[in-house]
């Protein structure tokens, strides 16, 4: 038996979603193929790297974790610009903790203020992210939209329970949404094709819920590796979204990674390698340090 | 197995004459398809079918050992690409790589340390398996006493590395009997190499620059009777290492191309001398196939993430995974703490145990073995029942541990409320939250003593 | 397919009510609401039943006794109250269930013994559930062995493949279709017989009757014996009975994927083929499955 290539290559594409606009604008999926499979397909768009900011000072964060932020953590202005400037992200998370119901609760008006702020000042693609509070985070994403109005965010999580008033907002403002469903890919099809009936599937990203290093991590891997497979290989339209991963919360909780600042930045590394090994497109790190080394060893 | 039984099944006399014990000759080839029978039990298969049966039966990944007895390394048979589509079957190992240009007492710390990388979690033990040895000084002394020392002093399998033959086989004598992996074999001392494996029955790390130098090298080992091999395509770095496992895996379990039927091998330690990247090179090239991967890593910060990631990645899909039996002290709870009970899924665990640690709420969280299923089915099998918890209760002694007497219990299991109070006449049964990220809220708002 | 109603079932509140307070009403109105619409078999299922089993298992299948003649599915993991139900059955009991796996087999099988019970024989075995075709194949085939051994012929023998949810392994359902034809080459004698209602059990509550229905006319042409239901659906019995002989049809070309223009088709022949379709694997399952 001769020996040829088994090279695998696929009609459909995972579809490219824009983030942001003007000339920081960047994009995401696109591929044909697997991750990282270059020598058998296409993959137009290295993976987007977000860095995190919060919209309150950190409580209970890890000293090291805290330490690259120190100067900055209680703007989110100055914390996104330091982000962007000292740490090279392309792209941004800002994560609206002030809007916490069994927190801070603020009001959808102000939050959605400084998040006009942080877009003005930097204008590089922003993701913003709720609480997960499904009433909260429709009243907070919605004033967000609005107020961000043709800047194209990435705004979520929009959930089953929530999907109806804040797609919609999203399509009016022009902005793309992180569809998230928890660890299932039956999960994530059915809020894809409820999304799809009004919403553009290009604008969606969808997110299958992340667990970090030794707290499920497999699981993810493996949803994710699954609807790599069901969108290229079952070429299933509704599965064709580019994926994302919340890495930076999940990892940052756990002991290990307030072990040790080594041990902290490998956690999160390691998490994020592995989750992009299985076909995510868009990652959210919180340490400088674990970006630039994705960075660097995805670029190669 | 490579054949499904339904192949299996068209090659069989079908006579259904039950002479091998089965009652049809269908039951025959499911047995034999999932390893149950012999081949030699139907007294009817025409010669030259077995011959060719068997051929097809054997896996399309050799099974490999390394090392011998209890610390032996067992690699291959690998059966899917994705690990959602069965399971991994066996665990990579990682080796960790000591140059006899190092000085005696480096080497005695390093050894030490190496012993040292062990860690229990969740009841399971995570270390590294292997010492890779390698020759890098001029001469055969300092490798000979390497070798020697590491024999002397651990109990680790090993991976001799010399690009001198002669020196790598003497060195291979001094440990035949813990059968080392000699590595490498390439093109050029593979005819020389031959007849020393053949002699001292050890597996080959075979080098190539590429899939087709392995090819030739592991055809001629395979002709020669040399039948376990471990491949090094001599990928330079993490892209090159997925690209070349990921064809080699393909080539082998998709096309049943058995020139490239064996597990492989790769160094990140080469690749690259930044600890960070050579960590993460090596989590995902075990993430995507290596066999063994040599790491050149001793600290805990760096080897501890990769001993954790190898373990969530070559767990077993279809088997719920577990955390041990006992009663969790979170946030430093204490006689007037909130008592949870739940089972011990692991997933399940890490959410409420979670939940309950970032809120920094004081709670003692019963975790009761239900074989890893979740509280209704564990119900309905009798093993998460009030008579089941009651008898928990009282094996950890938990009226001793709080003043209070009230039970919180998951929110789906709202059967289990009477039973229990039935159970346990001294104890309020409480109902908690039918989410698990919401028990903090929960016991914010209804927790009191 | 011989039909076993669902609905004496401790997972109702109803139900578990009465057994609680020994009250035979929402029994005897169970019972004869399934007999009238032409179950074969009740089962009777008492979950754990911890709490004074043989008893409440005694006055369960004397109650029911005294409504219907009809045969009992014993449904319990508790052999003293299985055992229970056998001494005071009146037909020939179908005891739900024994696995492969040993305590299973030690404690169960010669209770169907000793009574001249049927068994329902289910894949699991010790190391859990077989993930595929090939595996239900090994597992049953090393039980049955066991049961044979025992005395227990395969005739009276009703081997359980272990349907999963559509929506939790749609993978697994496919494995299950592949299984049941295997079975009369593998087990001959034996029956097939599954939990219908477990595939539709993370459905929308809605559109868990169509799955069900859907699936049954599909493991009926593959030769399912068969299928434990819902006592009260009045299609899937018409379907059952060859009273629906168009629908049945169109879900044979649909597993046949035989090339089709749905469109002109009414909508619920137009849901029966979507159906057909996912079940087959043709597509990812989601709960929308009707809605592309």
């Amino acid at each position: 038996m001769t020996y040829e290539a088994p090279l695998e290559k696929h009609p459909v594409n995972i579809r490219e979603v824009v983030l942001g606009e003007g000339e920081k604008a960047r994009k995401i999926g696109g591929e044909n193929t697997f991750p990282f499979h270059s020598f058998e397909g296409s993959l137009p768009n290295l993976q987007g790297l977000a860095l995190e900011v919060l919209d309150i000072h950190p409580q209970n964060w890890a000293t090291w974790a805290l330490e690259p932020f120190k100067d900055v953590a209680s703007d989110p202005v100055d914390w996104a610009k330091k982000c962007v400037e000292e740490y090279g992200a392309e792209i941004l998370c800002l994560r609206l903790l002030s809007t916490d119901p069994m927190g801070m609760d603020a009001a959808p008006e102000e939050t959605a203020k400084t998040v006009r702020k942080v877009v003005d000042s930097l204008n590089v693609p922003l993701i913003v992210l709720g609480t997960g509070t499904e009433d909260k985070d429709s009243k907070v994403l919605i004033e967000v939209a609005r107020e961000c109005s043709g800047k194209n965010l990435l705004l979520g999580p929009v959930l089953k329970g929530n999907y109806q008033e804040i797609a919609k907002a999203a399509l009016e403002h022009g902005h793309a949404i992180v569809a998230q469903a928890a660890m299932d890919a039956n999960l994530t099809k059915e809020l894809n094709i409820a999304l799809c009936k009004f919403f553009p599937p290009e604008k969606i990203v969808v997110d299958p819920t992340s667990s970090a290093l030794g707290y499920g991590m497999e699981y993810t891997f493996s949803i994710i590796e699954s609807i790599k497979q069901f969108g290229l290989v079952d070429k299933d339209n509704m599965m064709q979204m580019p994926v994302f991963s919340d890495v930076a919360a999940e990892c940052w909780r756990t002991k290990e990674a307030r072990e040790s600042e080594e041990q902290g930045i490998l956690w999160e590394a390691t998490t994020s390698m592995t989750f992009l090994l299985a076909g995510a497109n868009l990652l959210v790190l919180r340490h400088p340090t674990a970006l630039r080394l994705i960075k660097k060893m995805i670029s190669s | 197995m490579a054949l499904k039984g339904a192949e299996i099944m068209k090659m069989l006399p079908k006579t259904n004459c039950k002479e091998c014990g089965c009652a049809t000759c269908f039951a025959f080839a499911m047995k034999l398809a999932t390893g149950g029978v012999k081949l030699d039990d139907c007294p009817y298969i025409d010669p030259e079918v077995k011959a060719e049966l068997e051929g097809a039966m054997a896996p399309p990944m050799k099974l490999v050992t390394i090392g011998a007895g209890e610390n032996a390394l067992v690699i291959g048979e690998e059966e899917v690409m994705f690990r959602h589509e069965k399971t991994f079957f066996h665990e990579p190992g990682i080796a960790v790589l000591i140059s006899d240009k190092e000085s005696e007492s480096d080497i005695d710390e390093k050894l030490g340390r190496i012993n040292d990388l062990r860690f229990d979690r969740i009841g399971n033990v995570l270390k590294v398996n292997l010492l890779a040895l390698s020759k890098d000084s001029g001469s055969s002394a300092p490798f000979e006493n390497l070798v020697k020392k590491a024999y002397e002093d651990t109990n680790f399998p090993f991976i001799l590395i010399s690009e001198n033959t002669d020196i790598l086989f003497s060195a291979a004598e001094m440990c035949a009997d813990r059968r080392p992996l000699v590595y490498p074999i390439t093109g050029e001392n593979v005819s020389a190499a031959i007849p020393r494996l053949k002699e001292l029955g050890l597996p080959a790390g075979v080098k190539g620059h590429g899939l087709d130098e392995l090819i030739s090298i592991t055809t001629q080992l395979k002709d020669a009777g040399v039948e376990e091999s471990i491949l090094d395509p001599g990928s330079q770095n993490m892209l090159e290492g997925i690209r070349d496992q990921t064809l080699i895996r393909r080539a082998a379990l998709k096309k049943g191309f058995r020139p490239l039927g064996y597990p492989t091998m790769a160094f990140p330690c080469f690749m690259s001398q930044d600890k960070y990247e050579q960590a993460l090179t090596a989590s995902a090239l075990m993430a995507k196939y290596a066999g063994i991967v040599v790491i050149s890593l001793t600290e805990k910060e760096f080897v501890f993430p990769l001993l954790v990631h190898r373990f969530n990645i070559y767990s077993d899909p279809r088997r719920p995974m577990t955390v041990e039996e006992k009663v969790y002290e979170l946030s430093r709870p204490d006689e007037n703490s909130p008592v949870l009970i739940s089972t011990n899924y692991a997933l399940d665990f890490f959410i409420v145990s979670g939940a309950i640690e970032e809120a920094d709420m004081p709670a003692f969280l019963c975790i009761k073995d239900t074989g890893g299923i979740g509280v209704l089915a564990a119900w309905t099998s009798g093993k998460f029942t009030g008579e089941a918890i009651a008898e928990f209760l009282k094996k950890y002694d938990v009226e001793n541990k709080v003043k209070h007497r009230k039970l919180i219990i998951p929110g789906v299991a709202k059967k289990l409320k009477d039973e229990l109070e039935e159970e346990l006449p001294s104890w309020k049964i409480l109902l908690g939250p039918a989410e698990a990220s919401d028990i903090p809220k929960f016991l914010a708002e209804k927790w009191k003593v | 397919m011989i039909l076993i109603g669902e609905d004496l079932n401790v997972m109702s509140d109803k139900i578990s009510q009465a057994i609680k307070e020994r009250n035979p009403e929402p029994i005897r109105e169970c019972v004869e609401g399934q007999a009238k619409n032409g179950m074969d078999y009740l089962d009777l299922n008492v979950g754990p039943q911890k709490k004074d089993p043989a008893k409440t298992m005694a006055w369960l299948v004397k109650t029911v006794q005294e409504y219907t003649d009809l045969p009992l599915c014993l449904d319990t993991t508790n052999p003293i109250a299985m055992e229970e139900g056998l001494k005071i059955s009146n037909k020939k009991a179908l005891v739900n269930s024994a696995s492969g796996a040993k305590e299973s087999m030690e404690t169960v099988m010669p209770l169907c013994k000793k009574y001249s019970a049927d068994l329902v024989l289910s894949v699991i075995n010790d190391a859990g559930l077989p993930s595929d075709a090939d595996e239900r194949a090994a597992s049953i085939l090393e039980s049955l062995e066991v049961a044979n051994q025992m005395g227990i012929e395969n005739e009276n023998i009703w081997i359980d493949p272990v349907l999963l949810p559509v929506g939790v392994d749609q993978r697994q359902v496919l494995s299950y279709m592949e299984f049941i034809q295997m079975i009369p080459d593998l087990a001959p004698g034996a029956k097939c017989v599954c939990g219908v209602s477990n595939l539709s059990y993370s459905a929308p509550k809605g559109l868990r009757g169509l799955l069900n229905r859907t699936f049954l006319v599909i493991i009926s042409r593959y030769g399912q014996d068969a299928g434990i239901v819902s006592g009260f659906d009045d299609e899937l019995i018409k379907l059952n009975r060859g009273e629906m002989p168009e629908i049945v049809e169109l879900i044979h070309r649909a597993m046949d994927e035989e090339d089709m223009d749905i469109s002109g088709l009414p909508s619920k022949e137009q849901e029966y083929v979507k159906t057909t379709q996912v079940l087959m694997g043709k597509t990812l399952y989601s709960n929308s499955w009707l809605e592309i």
